[in-house]
């Protein structure tokens, strides 16, 4: 399509490019672009989530031309699970089957080499030799770190909290900038705005179609998709009213363009008359890196494969496939296994609301194993998005998926205000610490004056890391003597009883806990105690918005602990007992500690009977749990059983050196949405998001469209990034932790300097050389009928494009077994490839006469 | 457009989107230099591609949002144009119809 002629005024009309039209095809070319969330709420998102309306395999192409990146699991991963067992022939044979009616249409489905997708600058340096655009992006990444770091311009010129835009700093500081006069820019920019800037570049170019400018400002983003992906999320995700740095892609652009069309003047003026180059001199780094790409592929594409057939090529997407239904038929194998009858119909000890993080199957899995406990699985921030403005900060945090933003505004008042004060002395003298450390003069005089102090300080941290972060704690509870700060739930500021009985029902509801409650109900969030780690909030509760979990997790105890929310319940037909009290807890994911918050007050003696014993228990779970997970971290010595285990994960979690202090969510691959029932008594491996659903209770669905579009799409984007982030960690991932430079607290480099790193660290998914995360597409099985799915999916577009793009795998459960929802042909019944069931995992043996169908329901304990 | 009952003439824009493109729709507003807008989250209704649901509880960013703008005559053409390119590429529903309002100094 051309620009619609447009009228320049006076009666002349002109091809040009009007601002609202610039301003669309730039979200427009953005869409490949991933996102990139800064570190202090590092979301694990899926890269390719802009363009979900592409067929996977197509998506997949797409980045391979942009970026050059590989869509799949290697050849060499895949041939070793072959030789292990992980991939079986029957396995490749059920592939062929399902690809003969899945496989995309078309010959650019899979892999295309589009070529084509050039910006001017790379043209040009393609066909002259030059390298315009590869100093483009040194130009551009100096300056937009300089600026997301307030070093742009002069100290003094900068207001701080000012949130200017990147190209407006850039035009007042590119002025006195003598590279940029080599390189063609004029001393002061004449466009009145970026998007200005952005258009009249476009006309430069001689660009004349909306295609051709797609090209051109894809190719553009594609140069540094580090920085674009921060860019988006500043222009498509973060709030408006943030107070740092402003850096949208229509900013980026503008600067990026303007190097472009000034270094492609030049370079036109001054080669007048001379011959083209055969070949570039300095490719630049994105486009070989897409060349690169290009060409592995059809190298790839050429090798022929032991396995299988014998005579065909390797097929990634045919080994992928396999590789992920070897899994399937494992994991519905296991939950098609008999259930154990349950040995009791008192009431359950306690009932534990978990995150439906996969790390919390584990702890469930060794609590319900040690005591009578009933535990369900729901999102961390327990149905409520709330704002909360913490005592002593200025700073809000967020806690709710991203997905959503906060409709509740809580504040947090501390325990004694002296305490508040010498809080936040405390926290301000370690954010001025932080800051004179990094800084370029400040921190030879900080080690001049206080070097002495420090020293043997670091010495203790980096020779008995538990000590330090022992003596740290006790020094600050020493100092501050104040017990967990007041979240207010009362009062003028405070969300309306109402509201806040609605964000009870809707949890309790969603997770089918509507009776049956125990004396004893607990929510427990999880976060993660590392040192030293710039991706440490990574490790902390997605669904609070990577945040840790306790302060959504105490909450949800509040609000159902409040006399007024529970009159609202009651009529609402939601009945919570007088006897029963609701509990916070956080589970440390690095040390499989669980703190108990709140040890309410004047409860009576039977409850604090049964915190006791519940305490003692999730200590012993606990402690089983990181022993089983010690087994499996990098360079943890044999023998880890007992209490050795738990010493372990606490001493890497402490110590600052450590790159890998816990595996997180890696080896992720399952999404289920189903009573307790379905999973109890199954080992599944810390592997799976375990999201409780009462199929009974929701015959309208309406419950099961909100799982499947809030929590499952979480679930895919965490799934999509350790995929991406596994399979090509140079395109998608963060790089090696060691190498880290933290640019400005929003990303990293890995080295000194270039673009920004998207995605996960190496350490997060790689256990050396080889990937310990295994790639897959999250797998989604549901206990509802197939109707109730299929008109939820119906009236969801997100869910349409997930479903049948073949990015995640969706299989149902009902009465006569399971089903796998296809594209092509509805809902075929499940069936195993017949050498593939094996080693089910189960914990301990279903003697024979326990043996029962399975339950339709909650266990229900009284 | 003749002034009636002593209002100015303008245009009223109204888009419906999803909720992810509900920020490009906005770049493309202020890039036509409107200076304010009202968006209507989580709106629901029923159109070429069946039922579309209001509030989904946990995502705002998959449920529609309507979003509508005023502005001068002058700068709706560039605005509708902008707009068109915007969803030529994506789903979502475009209606513009002449209005009046009584501070249009609001507009400008």
């Amino acid at each position: 399509m051309d620009p619609q002629p447009v009228d320049g005024g006076g009666g002349v009309t002109t091809h040009e490019w009007s601002p609202p039209r610039v301003a669309a095809l730039i979200d427009e070319a953005a869409r490949p672009i991933p996102l990139l969330w800064p570190l202090s709420t590092a979301i694990a998102a899926n890269p390719l989530w802009d363009v979900r309306d592409r067929h996977w395999a197509s998506a997949v192409g797409l980045a391979g031309e942009l970026f050059g990146a590989s869509g799949y699991p290697s050849q060499e991963l895949m041939i070793e699970a072959h030789r292990a067992g992980r991939i079986t022939d029957a396995d490749l044979a059920a592939a062929d089957r399902l690809l003969l009616e899945l496989r995309p249409e078309g010959p650019s489905a899979d892999q295309s080499g589009n070529l084509e997708r050039l910006s001017a600058a790379e043209a040009h340096d393609r066909l002259h030799g030059t390298d315009l655009a590869a100093r483009t992006d040194r130009e551009v990444a100096k300056w937009a770190a300089a600026h997301l770091g307030g070093r742009a311009e002069p100290p003094g010129a900068r207001l701080e909290g000012n949130a200017e835009g990147f190209y407006p700093v850039w035009v007042r500081a590119v002025a006195a900038d003598r590279t940029a006069r080599r390189l063609g820019l004029p001393a002061s920019v004449t466009h009145s705005s970026a998007v200005a800037t952005v258009a009249a570049a476009l006309a430069e170019l001689g660009v004349t179609s909306e295609d051709a400018a797609l090209v051109e400002l894809t190719g553009q983003l594609a140069r540094l998709p580090g920085f674009a992906a921060y860019a988006k999320w500043r222009s498509r995700w973060a709030a408006p009213d943030r107070n740092d740095p402003g850096f949208d892609l229509t900013d980026f652009l503008a600067v990026r363009l303007a190097y472009d069309t000034a270094a492609l003047a030049a370079a036109r003026a001054a080669s007048e008359g001379l011959p083209t180059a055969a070949a570039p001199r300095h490719p630049a780094p994105a486009a070989a890196r897409r060349a690169e790409g290009l060409r592995g592929d059809v190298e790839e594409a050429g090798v022929q494969m032991s396995a299988g057939s014998g005579t065909d090529r390797f097929d990634p997407l045919r080994w992928l496939t396999a590789y992920e239904l070897h899994y399937r038929d494992r994991l519905l194998a296991t939950l098609d296994q008999p259930r154990p009858r349950p040995t009791s119909s008192a009431p359950a000890a306690a009932q534990l609301v978990f995150c439906i993080d996969v790390r919390s199957e584990g702890i469930r899995r060794h609590l319900e194993a040690v005591g009578d406990y009933e535990t369900f699985g729901f999102a961390g921030f327990f149905g409520v998005p709330a704002r909360v403005v913490r005592a002593g900060s200025d700073e809000p945090l967020d806690l709710c998926p991203v997905l959503i933003r906060p409709t509740v505004s809580i504040p947090e008042e501390p325990d004694r205000r002296a305490a508040l004060d010498t809080d936040r002395d405390l926290t301000a003298a370690g954010r001025s610490l932080v800051a004179a450390r990094k800084g370029p003069v400040a921190s030879f005089a900080l080690a001049e004056a206080a070097g002495y102090a420090l020293g043997p300080l670091s010495a203790l941290r980096s020779g008995a890391p538990r000590a330090f972060q022992a003596l740290r704690r006790f020094l600050r509870a020493r100092a501050v003597a104040s017990g967990e700060p007041v979240l207010v739930l009362d009062g003028p500021d405070a969300p309306g009883d109402g509201e806040q009985a609605l964000y009870a029902e809707t949890a309790l509801r969603s997770m089918g806990l509507t009776d049956g409650f125990a004396r004893l109900v607990v929510f427990c969030g999880h976060g993660s105690t590392t040192e030293n780690n710039p991706y440490g909030s990574a490790l902390d509760c997605g669904a609070c918005g990577a945040a840790r979990g306790a302060t959504s997790a105490r909450i949800a105890a509040a609000i159902c602990n409040r006399p007024a929310v529970r009159a609202l319940l009651a009529e609402r037909g939601l009945t919570i007992p007088e006897a029963t009290v609701f509990v916070a807890a956080e589970h440390d994911t690095a040390t499989d500690a669980v703190t108990v918050f709140d040890p309410v007050r004047d409860v009576t003696p039977d409850v604090r009977h049964r915190l006791g014993r519940l305490e003692a228990d999730l200590a012993q779970a606990g402690a089983a749990l990181a022993a089983e997970r010690a087994a499996s971290l990098p360079g943890a010595p044999g023998g880890l059983g007992g209490g050795r285990g738990r010493s372990h994960v606490a001493t890497r979690s402490a110590d600052w050196a450590q790159v890998q202090p816990e595996w997180g969510l890696a080896r992720c691959a399952a999404f289920i949405v189903a009573a307790r029932s379905l999973t109890l008594g199954r080992d599944l491996e810390r592997r799976a998001f375990l999201h409780s659903y009462d199929r009974a209770g929701d015959a309208d669905g309406a419950v099961l469209e909100t799982v499947l579009t809030g929590p499952m799409v979480v679930a895919q984007w965490i799934s999509a990034a350790y995929y991406f982030s596994t399979v090509d960690p140079d395109v998608f991932g963060a790089g090696d932790k060691v190498a880290h430079n933290v640019v400005a607290g929003v990303a990293v480099y890995q080295g000194a300097g270039g673009d920004l790193r998207v995605g996960l660290p190496r350490q997060a998914v790689f256990d050396g050389d080889r990937p310990y995360h295994e790639p897959m597409r999250l797998l989604v099985v549901v206990d509802a009928p197939r109707s109730r799915i299929d008109s939820v999916v119906d009236r969801n577009q997100v869910l349409g494009d997930l479903i049948d793009g073949q990015w995640i795998h969706l299989a149902a459960r009902d009465e006569d077994g399971f089903w796998l929802r296809s594209p092509g042909s509805g809902w075929p019944r499940w069936q195993a490839a017949a050498d593939a069931v094996d080693a089910i995992a189960a914990v301990g043996p279903v003697p024979p006469g326990d043996a029962h169908p399975p339950q339709k329901e909650v266990i229900t304990r009284g | 457009m003749d002034e009636r009952w002593g209002l100015t003439p303008m245009v009223k824009v109204e888009v419906v989107v999803g909720g992810e493109d509900s920020a490009a729709v906005t770049d493309v507003f202020k890039a036509a230099g409107a200076v304010g807008f009202t968006a209507v989250t989580n709106v629901s209704g029923f159109g070429h591609a069946g039922y579309h649901q209001g509030r989904l509880a946990f995502n705002d960013k998959n449920g529609l949002v309507l979003l509508m703008v005023v502005l001068p005559e002058e700068g709706a053409a560039d605005l509708v144009a902008g707009l068109r390119t915007l969803l030529d590429r994506r789903p979502g529903v475009l209606f513009v119809s002449d209005t009046y309002v009584s501070r249009p100094g609001y507009f400008r």
